[in-house]
């Protein structure tokens, strides 16, 4: 297998040329899915025979709790790297994800809650998916606050891959015991994306969306780590030279 | 369409508040991310430009 | 220096870290999510106990912000400055803990009904627990600040200001839970009300110049 764009990603003077020409097709693409997604799912998906038009909110809520799960994941994967590989970039790839996850979360919370109150009768039920999705929002929080609070930069950079890849070690066990106190607590008889069988017409709304959000997310991403990229090489030529020649 | 009418399309069935709530929300909160994000490398390369000039000069 | 100016200075320091405030929030979340997790998340423990759960939250989430109000001050030397400014330090203080308060009350205070959502609360009671709060909040942040001076000078000072100052926690928890619980059975709950807010007045006066004077008594 081939690693060596792997290996080119790791630096920063060909990630940020690579960023500029791909972060605006990532966004273009993305946020056009997303909004076929989306109108489709609004306007031209049947109804839930269950739950009626409120089910809808799924094409928000289910792309949202994925990416917030990706993150995650990326965060975990980069805090790796940049422990075991030291490339330069893992960590700048954390500070630029790590909020994006979290407004995914966020907006996961959110949907889902608001989501609950014509389905179940309540804004908020301690219910496993719910529960792991706020746990997971508080994770997210807990690694921007680190990231915060250090002033050394190899200090925090250092800190911040230690807290992600011992979140993502912690992850599935987390899940696991929120389920497991779930099935104790609650007569489990709801759950958010009960639909087994989705039909074709609410399904690919729903692809839509979530591939969308994931372009979106992606060229977001790209930026942040290229604003941050520039914070961090102010001193190298070759920023020097993209800025002042081509004003960007 | 789902919808026979543009009202029925609004309202939702009585879900209207529940759902344009969230797609409100979620739609400010990713523009939010959107906009912070292209400011900030915005202002990251101004401030740039403004101190390589500067040196430049010095 | 004068008093406006100190008071804007501290407005600054606080909208520069905002992560301090976003740290009490998110811990605050955290205490709430650990009953749910820990006892049971059923609507039949969670509703009566939603008060106490709250006030425990809020107390500790206050403790742990109040805890470093002082230290980074100590830390640079601007805590010195202060004492020898001339200026009434009793104020200073009292003027840094208004800035405090609303950094980390405020948040709390619009995010409450969304959060109360968590414990089942119901909007009557929520409107009593958001009373007790802003009465008894102070008192917490007052009797901290006493707390947060004494230890400025300690490196490992953090666990101690905990356990001087959770006693004093206690009556104005004690009253907040027992309005909050007069208002779930229908009763009335002035009187815990008044009580509340003699603590916060009674600490008022007192806890500045406590304050001032432990301050100048572990700078020298």
């Amino acid at each position: 297998m081939n690693w060596i764009w792997f290996h080119k990603l790791g630096s920063p003077k060909w990630f940020f040329q690579w960023a500029n020409k791909w972060s605006k097709f990532a966004f273009v693409i993305g946020v056009l899915m997303l909004s076929i997604g989306i109108v489709w799912g609004l306007g031209f998906a049947p109804a839930d025979y269950q739950q009626g038009n409120s089910f809808r909110i799924i094409y928000i809520h289910v792309p949202t709790a994925i990416l917030a799960q990706s993150c995650y994941l990326g965060l975990g994967v980069a805090g790796l790297v940049s422990l075991v590989w030291r490339m330069k970039m893992a960590p700048v790839f954390i500070k630029a994800v790590a909020p994006l996850g979290a407004v995914m979360a966020l907006i996961a919370l959110l949907s889902g809650a608001i989501w609950g109150k014509p389905t179940w009768g309540a804004w908020w039920v301690w219910d496993a998916r719910l529960t792991s999705v706020l746990i997971l929002f508080l994770l997210y929080m807990g690694v921007i606050a680190i990231q915060n609070s250090l002033d050394d930069l190899q200090l925090a950079d250092k800190a911040v891959a230690v807290i992600s890849v011992v979140g993502l070690i912690n992850l599935p066990i987390i899940k696991y015991s929120v389920e497991w106190w779930n099935t104790l607590h609650q007569p489990a008889t709801f759950s958010v994306t009960e639909a087994p069988a989705m039909p074709m017409a609410m399904w690919l709304p729903l692809l839509l969306s979530t591939l969308g959000m994931y372009g979106f997310i992606a060229a977001v991403a790209m930026w942040r780590m290229q604003t941050e990229v520039l914070i961090r090489e102010h001193r190298s030529n070759w920023v020097k030279k993209e800025i002042l020649d081509n004003g960007i | 369409m789902a919808f026979e009418s543009i009202n029925e399309f609004i309202s939702m069935g009585t879900h209207g508040p529940y759902v344009w709530s969230v797609y409100g929300i979620s739609l400010i909160l990713l523009f939010g991310s959107y906009l912070s994000s292209v400011k900030a490398k915005k202002n990251q390369i101004k401030r740039l430009k403004q101190r390589y000039l500067r040196e430049q000069k010095s | 220096m004068t008093y406006l100016s100190f008071f804007n200075s501290e407005v600054l320091a606080i909208f520069r870290r905002k992560q301090d405030a976003v740290n009490a929030l998110v811990f605050f979340l955290l205490v709430i999510t650990l009953f749910p997790l820990g006892v049971s998340p059923s609507k039949e423990f969670l509703q009566p106990a939603a008060g106490g759960i709250i006030w425990c939250a809020v107390a500790l989430a206050i403790l742990m912000s109040v805890e470093g109000m002082f230290k980074e001050d100590y830390n640079d030397g601007s805590l010195e400055q202060l004492v020898v400014s001339g200026l009434y330090l009793p104020v200073l203080i009292l003027l840094k803990l208004v800035v405090q308060w609303c950094a980390v009350m405020l948040p709390l205070l619009i995010l409450m009904p969304i959060l109360s959502q968590m414990l089942f609360i119901n909007w009557e009671i929520l409107w009593v627990l958001i009373l007790t709060l802003i009465i008894g909040s102070p008192a917490l942040f007052l009797i901290g600040t006493i707390g947060a001076a004494l230890t400025v000078s300690l490196r490992r000072g953090a666990v101690l200001m905990l356990l001087i100052i959770l006693p004093f926690y206690l009556p104005v928890i004690i009253f907040s839970t027992g309005a909050i619980g007069a208002a779930q059975v229908g009763q009335p709950y002035n009187g815990q009300l008044a009580i509340l807010a003699a603590i916060s007045l009674m600490t008022l006066t007192l806890s500045p110049i406590m304050a001032a004077v432990s301050i100048k008594a572990s700078v020298n």
